[in-house]
């Protein structure tokens, strides 16, 4: 019981690890720089544009 | 008028006559005001973007489209270039972008060039990344695309104060992000021991819990809290209490004794340390983002100039970077380009942008001799100037250090702030303490009395109370700077918003400065409209004020008047020329008479305060002009907004009595002084502040430097001399009255939140305290309480930064 739970725990610090790195490398890319585009991307359709094959 | 009332379908701009394009699209005729708008449509059509000119919204008119063709080359561009993952990369400034429709048509074309992998357009700096295969497309091209569309493409180089600007930036998100998700962990950690505590759990289990919680609050403390601990630790060796220290106390005291109670026995609270970290920098995220905000434009603006410029060396150019140009300096700058420095043009004539310096919209024509100002745009051609000043005296390297100065420029309430807090300091800490000792000595739990006055220390952190005033008054400036007028400092906000006096210049900044045309008075045996139209047709190539208000007024009553010929311009006279074949000359009349023209009066009836313009046709005086500086027209309404507001108006003027104060009436004014030179206008405001009045003086001028430092709240208007804008508190960015009104409002709003601001802190601390203090409330709520006060605060200060014109 106690060494599952133990188990579960290592796993959810190493997902949560996993998500925090992904973070940081986000930071480092430069994710962050520019909060103002991506809420007008969302926005923005093509539809004239014919799908490209 | 011959001119069609259509705009161009691409540029917006008016079709002049004869120079129309057209295009016929489904059905539709589109209409264009020169091939290089048709070509720029057919570049954004042909790509299937016809959306752009659904979503996008200008008004101006920008460059000619193709001005900068065949300036990109890949041998100077190379060096720009660097490797990124699998493909090459160029960081590009691209200026002219002003919407998030600019943004989407840049990020489309650029993407399509074959062999790009990549495009990003970032909305805030108007900056470009692009990611391409150098061996299937190159930089070169990649340029030409952006010029075509009408953009003005630009290397970005790297700047070592801005890097450090985005390090710290990106180590505050680093640490942040870090401290997030690891009380994320803690939390569940947490809970299962919260469910432990009331249900009774594993001693094993409860140790490895709280092991684990130990392992990831140890970083958040001392890696994410870095900032903290190092500025409570300068607090200490100079002996000033600062907030920093409450922050630290708060988060070290609940980590050692959790460390403690791990190892002893007993219940942690490591999430209180976490979160009070975690917390706190959520609250300097927002302050950071508050203060770029701010910033932001003007920085833009610097980076547009901080270009490449071309210095002459002897007849040949080197390119030299803008900092390392120094006063007589020749440089060359060609159509497209932005000035790099302040200077005078020594060579050529061309239309230049200053929209971004001084917010007029229409492009100025300068010839030799007239100054440029950093920043500005060169629109069409190629000039060489001479610096003036070096580039970090520029002026909008002034400007840039006056809003750097007023966002460090603390308001006295600011200060008032700082004050208490280093009295609050010690007073939490005695509350603490005399909890702790209550609590301790009444029987209560070492370990809970720790807590009970650990709370104290928490929800008495004043950040709230920090936070009230420094970002009303970021926001508020923010604000004013974006709507063109620039505080000097967080405490002109605060003066600004208590004026009762606001005192007048007369030229200038009540008046246009400039004569307008108001009488026309032809001679026997000739009609007005002969006299002005042979006027306007001399008058056409000069830049002369008074025969713009000519032209002005020509234009205006729909006069036509021919183009004249062999125009001279004879300094400090007046204007000679041919009209159809006949010589015409314009000018005063003691100029008229030495050019031989016959008839002159000996004496022409002046009304006070104008100007007469005598006109010769052939020889002979056929009529005179009458031109009058007139008041502004926005000015009785800032006049009438005081009187609304309870606020005196008064006009100091060194012109004649009788003039001053006809233009105090026309403008609604209550008094008006006339005849006053400098140092008296400045003494004049002295005496107004000893009788007890806050004084907002407006002016333009060398005259009104001395008053404008005198007054409370000194106000520049742009447009006039850098003394007066130097020695002012506050700047109108652009000639316009109205924005002083706005300015008064602003600040008045910007009070009315730091107010609110502070009664909600204190408030907040007043109820938080004693309940704290008996043990009502655990560390964790207490900070949640804290944060919570703090988002409020932050919260209604951005409000200012919404409204705008309200």
């Amino acid at each position: 019981m106690v060494s599952s739970l133990i188990a579960l725990m290592g796993l959810s610090l190493f997902l949560g690890c996993g998500c925090w790195l992904f973070f940081l490398w986000a930071v480092q890319r430069g994710e962050f720089h520019d909060m103002e585009r991506p809420k007008h991307r969302m926005l923005e359709e093509d539809e004239r544009e014919t799908p490209k094959k | 008028m011959t001119t069609p009332h259509f705009p161009c379908f691409h540029c917006g701009a008016e079709i002049p006559a004869g120079v129309l394009v057209e295009e016929r699209a489904g059905g539709a005729t589109l209409n264009f005001c020169c091939h290089g708008c048709h070509g720029a449509y057919l570049v954004i059509s042909g790509a299937g973007l016809d959306d752009f000119y659904r979503r996008r919204e200008w008004r101006e008119t920008g460059l000619s489209p193709k001005a900068f063709q065949g300036k990109y080359q890949d041998s100077y561009l190379a060096r720009f270039v660097y490797t990124a993952g699998a493909g090459s990369a160029i960081d590009i400034i691209i200026d002219g972008i002003r919407c998030a429709s600019c943004v989407w048509l840049n990020e489309k074309i650029i993407g399509r060039i074959a062999g790009v992998l990549e495009a990003r357009v970032n909305y805030a700096t108007g900056r470009a990344r692009v990611i391409f295969d150098g061996s299937r497309t190159s930089p070169a091209q990649i340029f030409s695309r952006i010029d075509e569309l009408g953009y003005l493409p630009r290397p970005y180089t790297r700047n070592a104060a801005k890097e450090v600007a985005l390090k710290e930036q990106k180590d505050l998100l680093f640490r942040f992000g870090t401290a997030v998700f690891l009380s994320m962990q803690l939390m569940a950690y947490a809970f299962a021991l919260y469910a432990g505590f009331f249900q009774g759990i594993d001693q094993q289990m409860k140790n490895y819990l709280q092991l684990f919680s130990l392992l990831v609050t140890t970083p958040v403390v001392f890696y994410c809290g870095w900032p903290f601990l190092r500025g409570a630790w300068r607090g200490i060796v100079n002996g000033s209490p600062n907030m920093e220290l409450l922050v630290a106390t708060g988060a070290l005291s609940s980590y050692g004794y959790s460390v403690y109670a791990t190892f002893a026995g007993g219940e942690v609270y490591f999430e209180t340390a976490a979160m009070i970290v975690t917390l706190i920098l959520v609250g300097r995220l927002l302050e950071n983002a508050a203060k770029r905000r701010a910033s932001g434009g003007i920085e833009r603006l610097m980076e547009l100039c901080s270009g490449e410029a071309q210095r002459f060396k002897g007849e040949e150019l080197e390119p030299v970077d803008p900092s390392l140009l120094r006063r007589g300096d020749l440089i060359l700058v060609a159509p497209g380009e932005r000035f790099p420095v302040d200077g005078a043009i020594a060579e050529g004539a061309t239309d230049v942008d200053e929209s971004a310096a001084t917010g007029e919209p229409l492009p100025l024509f300068k010839k030799v001799g007239d100054q440029v100002i950093a920043g500005s745009c060169n629109l069409t051609g190629a000039v060489r100037v001479r610096c003036e000043r070096e580039a970090e005296e520029s002026f909008i390297a002034r400007v840039a250090r006056l809003v750097e100065q007023a966002q460090s420029r603390r308001a006295p309430i600011q200060r008032l702030a700082d004050r208490v807090s280093a009295y609050f300091v010690p007073a939490v800490f005695t509350l603490a303490i005399a909890t702790f000792c209550w609590h301790y000595s009444r029987g209560g739990e070492f370990g809970l009395s720790l807590m009970t006055s650990l709370a104290v220390v928490v929800i008495a952190c004043p950040c709230a109370l920090g936070l009230a005033t420094p970002t009303a008054i970021l926001a508020g400036t923010g604000a004013a700077a974006s709507a063109g007028v620039i505080f000097k400092g967080g405490d002109i906000l605060e003066r600004l918003s208590r004026v009762t006096v606001a005192v007048f210049d007369k030229t200038g900044t009540l008046t246009c400065g400039a004569p307008m045309l108001v009488d026309v008075q032809p001679a026997y045996g000739f009609s007005r409209r002969e006299v002005l139209s042979w006027a306007a047709a001399v008058e056409r190539g000069s830049l002369h004020p008074i025969a713009k208000a000519v032209r002005d007024y020509a234009q205006a009553n729909g006069i036509a008047y021919p183009v004249g010929e062999e125009l001279v311009t004879l300094a400090g006279g007046g204007v000679t020329g041919r009209v159809a074949g006949e010589a015409v000359a314009v000018g005063s009349v003691c100029f008229l008479r030495r050019t031989g023209a016959g008839g002159v009066p000996d004496r022409v009836e002046s009304p006070e305060g104008g100007i007469v313009v005598g006109v010769a046709h052939r020889g002979r005086y056929c009529g005179c002009l009458v031109l009058k500086d007139r008041i502004r027209e926005d000015a009785p309404g800032l006049v009438s907004y005081f009187k609304r507001e309870g606020i005196g108006t008064l006009l100091f003027s060194g012109d004649r009595q009788e003039c001053s104060e006809k233009a105090a009436a026309a403008a609604g004014m209550d008094r008006a002084w006339g005849e006053l030179s400098p140092a008296e206008k400045a003494a004049k405001v002295e005496r107004l502040r000893e009788d007890g009045s806050t004084v907002l003086m407006v002016g333009d001028g060398i005259n009104d430097a001395p008053a404008l430092s005198a007054a409370d709240v000194g106000c520049a208007v742009a447009g006039g001399t850098d003394i007066a804008m130097e020695t002012s508190d506050l700047v109108l960015a652009k000639p316009d009255l109205e924005r002083l009104a706005q300015a008064h409002r602003m600040a008045r709003r910007t009070m009315a939140v730091v107010r609110q601001n502070l009664a909600w802190a204190f408030l907040y601390n007043v109820v938080g305290v004693p309940l704290a203090m008996t043990g009502r409330l655990t560390p964790v709520y207490a900070a949640a309480a804290m944060a919570l006060s703090s988002i409020c605060v932050v919260g209604n200060s951005l409000r200012l930064m919404r409204r705008r014109n309200g």
